[in-house]
Formats: structure tokens, sequence, C-alpha cells
């Protein structure tokens, strides 16, 4: 198989400076939030992966239409890489939420719209997996696969509305300085600053760990493949 | 004028937070290389296999021949 | 000697032509909706099954939940939503394997007709069934918790809320029979997606159960018919793709 690309190794290495570049503005550049104090700054990353991972899943919704239109396996491998690369991201998001809420709100978990919608979107990519197991001819897996991304990320809005029938308490950051709802902030210029240079640092790390899965994907293919020649 | 209140120590907070921002990516990363030098392995390993495959057919046709030449002139 | 026919051939040509493609589809849909009741009212097979495994549910609620005659108003729309999910998935697999396993779904699939008929058939089959459950589960919950289930408003969140469930579910449950984990896939694959049918649907049916203004149950009504109608056009026009062989 090939070696890897340099642009490649080169995106490991930059992803790798910008994580922990962020990660060190984060903790000790940026100012510390007066009512909650340092666990505030998980708020960077909390943020900076879950609209990344976000990304993600729209893309593999986009992903879907492609893959039953063209019929080509290349793009179910590409939607698998970007549903186990967002999958991972969310993960993150999910849990820096729910250590910022337990000295924000006193809880670890709370059933509002937001961290309920997220539980369930991240259950609907976790059963893409499941359901891709049962399945053996590649074909079919990514047939299935796609009408279930599409069908699971069309709903995955409509649930976050209507969980919105009950009242919120996540916090709304950009809303200004509205400090009505418990664990709201504004965020100073330093701090956009720092958070902005976060999302950057995602988007790299995310694109970099797509096309690393990607690769893998196209290992396994290859694997596959000398699997069955070796068979005959 | 009330006294500001102080602002709370939740650093152990943010310790873990990071940390295990930390350890998901590791995990995913060591995940995706162990994955891969699985596949490398296979890989040669069956590419190991198509060799003497091809290299089989070639002297059982050798030690066919003389027989058949035997036969013939019988 | 034929005799030529009396109309106007144009005519003629028209009537044809546009009898063939519309009215091809609805006879199909409605030849397997057809084919499942009758097979369903001989042996009773699917809905005896969804009525006991639903009582049964009711029972452990009623002790898992302790319910006091306070308790119950408030929990009455989840309880009842939970078993109209677990029931309907019950339903939905057994629906579907008992197409494959006898081998009709692939007699289905050799039929010239649209793919999506058998979608639709099946997708009105499965309603069918889940309606039915619901029907005789109200008054039987009516009776053993002394509350009067049968309001009009009441009746149309059950609809709405079946509707978008079974629209996914028969497109879920289509794929999940076919896969090697089969029955366990289903909720799985269904639960996450439906949470959105399900929740609108219990805050619609307390909202009529407590006696709500109807501006205060238009949201989640609005949200059901959304869900359903999004729901349904998305699950016949992709579910090509699941049958194809």
């Amino acid at each position: 198989m090939n070696q890897k690309p340099l642009a490649l190794k080169i995106l490991d290495v930059v992803s790798i400076i910008l994580l922990f570049t962020a990660a060190y503005l984060a903790i000790f550049v940026a100012p510390t939030e007066r009512v909650m104090g340092d666990v505030q700054r998980v708020f960077y990353f909390h943020v900076g992966t879950a609209w990344v991972a976000l990304i993600g899943f729209v893309f593999t919704a986009g992903l879907s239409v492609v893959y039953l239109v063209t019929k080509d396996l290349k793009w179910d491998r590409i939607q698998v890489a970007a549903v186990e690369v967002s999958v991972m991201f969310f993960l993150i998001t999910i849990i820096l939420g729910s250590i910022w809420a337990r000295p924000a709100w006193n809880t670890w978990w709370t059933w509002d719209p937001r961290l309920t919608t997220a539980a369930i979107t991240e259950l609907i990519y976790i059963a893409y997996f499941m359901l891709r197991q049962g399945i053996d001819d590649p074909n079919r897996r990514a047939r299935f696969g796609a009408v279930y991304v599409l069908i699971g990320g069309l709903s995955a809005p409509i649930t976050f509305f209507a969980i919105r029938l009950f009242r919120t308490i996540h916090p709304v950051v950009i809303a200004g300085s509205n400090t009505a709802a418990e664990g709201n902030f504004s965020m100073t210029d330093d701090m956009v600053r720092i958070f902005l240079f976060a999302l950057f640092a995602f988007t790299v790390i995310f694109v970099d760990l797509f096309w690393n899965r990607i690769r893998l994907g196209e290992a396994q293919e290859k694997v596959e493949e000398m699997k069955l020649k070796a068979a005959w | 004028m009330f006294f500001q209140e102080t602002t709370p120590d939740t650093s152990g907070y943010m310790i873990a937070g990071y940390a295990i921002t930390l350890l998901i990516l590791s995990i995913y990363v060591a995940s995706l290389f162990i994955r891969n030098r699985n596949l490398r392995q296979d890989m040669a390993m069956l590419a190991e296999m198509e060799k003497p495959a091809a290299a089989e057919p070639k002297p059982k046709k050798r030690a066919g021949k003389p027989v058949t030449k035997k036969g013939r002139k019988k | 000697m034929a005799r030529r026919s009396s109309q106007p051939s144009a005519i003629r040509r028209q009537r044809t032509a546009s009898a063939q493609p519309s009215g091809k589809f609805l006879k199909a849909i409605g030849a397997i909706l057809w084919k499942d009741l009758r097979a369903e009212f001989r042996s009773w097979e699917l809905i005896s099954a969804m009525l006991v495994f639903s009582l049964l549910i009711i029972l452990i609620f009623n002790f898992a939940l302790e319910l006091d005659v306070k308790t119950r108003q408030s929990v009455t729309a989840g309880v009842l939503w939970s078993t109209f999910a677990f029931a309907g998935t019950l339903g939905l697999n057994r629906s579907m394997a008992i197409e494959k396993d006898r081998g009709c779904l692939d007699g289905l699939l050799l039929a010239p007709v649209d793919r999506s008929a058998i979608y639709f058939g099946k997708f009105f089959s499965n309603l069918a069934f889940m309606l039915i459950v619901e029907i005789i589960v109200l008054p039987v919950y009516s009776l053993l918790y002394n509350t009067n289930l049968f309001q009009p408003g009441l009746m149309l969140v059950i609809l709405l809320g079946s509707v978008g469930y079974t629209a996914v579910g028969t497109l879920l449950a289509a794929m999940s029979v076919q896969t090697r984990t089969r029955d366990i896939l289903l909720p799985i694959l269904l639960f996450p997606v439906a949470f959105a049918v399900l929740l609108a649907a219990v805050k619609a049916s307390g909202g009529f159960l407590d006696g709500a203004e109807f501006s205060e149950v238009a949201f989640p009504i609005d949200l059901l018919i959304t869900y359903d109608v999004i729901f349904i056009a998305v699950s016949f026009m992709v579910f090509d793709n699941i049958v194809e062989e």
C-alpha cells in the first residue's frame, strides 16, 4: 500500500501543534471568568468540538445523497470515516458539557433540549455502526448505511425543536450579556479570539483525522480484495 | 453595596476536562494506528501467500512430461 | 368479425393511458394491505401478541411507578406512549419478518409495480395493526385507572403519532429484517429517530388530558404533522434502495 503522502504527514504535525497551542491559550492566556472560575475554560474545546462534529454530521447526510445517486463505494468509505470522526468529537463535546454542568448547575446531567438532543444524535450515529456490523454484502451495507444516516440526520433537528417544548437551562452565550439563565457569560475580545482559534484548530484536526481514517478504509478494502483473490 | 463573591476554584474540573479530551483523542489516534498496522500485516501475509501460489504449477508440468512420453512409446 | 368500438379512438387512448400507472399503484397498495389484513384476521398472530405485550407493560408500569391518583394524572401520557412504542416495535418486527420468511417480499419485488407501493402497502397495514391495538388498550387503561381517555383531541394525537412512528418504523424494519441481528436492531435504529414523535405525542396527549387550551397544544401537534409529512415523503423516496437485490 502507498506511503503516507507528505501533505498528510505535515498535516499531522500541524494538527498536534494547533491542539496544544489552543489548549495553552485556553488554559493560561484566556482571562478567568468571574462567576464560574476555571471550569469555563473547557468551553473553548466544548464548542470547538461541537461545531466540528455537527458540521461533520451534516456533511455525512450530503454524502448519503451522493452515494445513493452514484452507487460508488468510494463515497461509502468517506461516509464511514466522517461518521466515525464526528462521533468521536461529539463524545468529547458531551463529556465536556457534563463537566461544565457540574459546578455550574450542580448536576452532572440535565435533560434540557441541547444535551438531550446531543445524546440522541450520538446514539443515532452509534446505531449506524451497529447496522453496518450486521450486514456482510458491501453494497447493501453502503445503501442501508446511507439511508439510515439520511433518516437520522433529518430527525435530529426535528428532535431539537421537539425538546424545546421544555424550558432550557443551557447557556446562550452569543446572545449578548443576558445572564438570566444560569451559567451564561459574555465574552471579552480576547476570549472571542481564542475561541475562534480553537474553532480553527479543531477544523484542521478534524480534516487530519478524517483523511487518515479514509486511508484506513482504503487499506481495508485492499485487504478484502486480496482475501477474495486468495480464496480463489 | 455588596462585596463581590470570590471566584470559585473550579480548576479541578478544568483539568479533568482537558485530560479527558486528550485521552479520547489519543485513544482514537491509537486505534487508527493499531488498525492500520494490523491491516499492513494482513496485506504482507496475503502478499506472501500469493507468491508461492504463482510458483507452484511449474514443477508439476515438468514432472508430467516424461510420463506421457513413455505412454506414447508403448 | 370484430366490431369497431363506438367511442372515438382519442378518448379510448386517454382512458387507458391514465388508468395504467396510478391505478396499478393504488391497486398494489390495496392488495398488500388486504393480504396483510386477511392473514392477520385469520391468525390474530400480531395483534394478540401486541395486545398482551401492551397489557403487561401497563402492569409493569403500575408497579414501577407507584401510581397514586395524583401521579397517575401526570404520567398517563408517558405510560401510554411508552406502551405504544414497545408494542409497535413488536408489530413492525413481526410484520416484516413474516414477509421475509414466507418469501412474500421476493414475490412482491418480482411484481411489475413501483417499489414504493410495497412501502405504502406495508405502512398502511402496520398502521392498521397499531391503531387496532391502541383502540383496545385505551378503554382497558381507562377501566384500570378510572380515567376517561376517550377525548377527540387525544384520538387525534394518537393517530398522528402512530402515523409518524409507523412511517419511519416500516422503513427501518425493512432494513433491520435483512441484517444478521434482525429483531434486536429495530429498536436501536428506531427509538432515536422516533424520539421527536414520541416526545411531541406525549406532550400533546398530556395537554389534552389536562384539558389544556388548543393554543397550548398547537406546537406539538404542528410538530407531529410536520414530522409525519417529512418522513412519509423521505421514506417512500428511499425505499427503493432498501429492497433492491
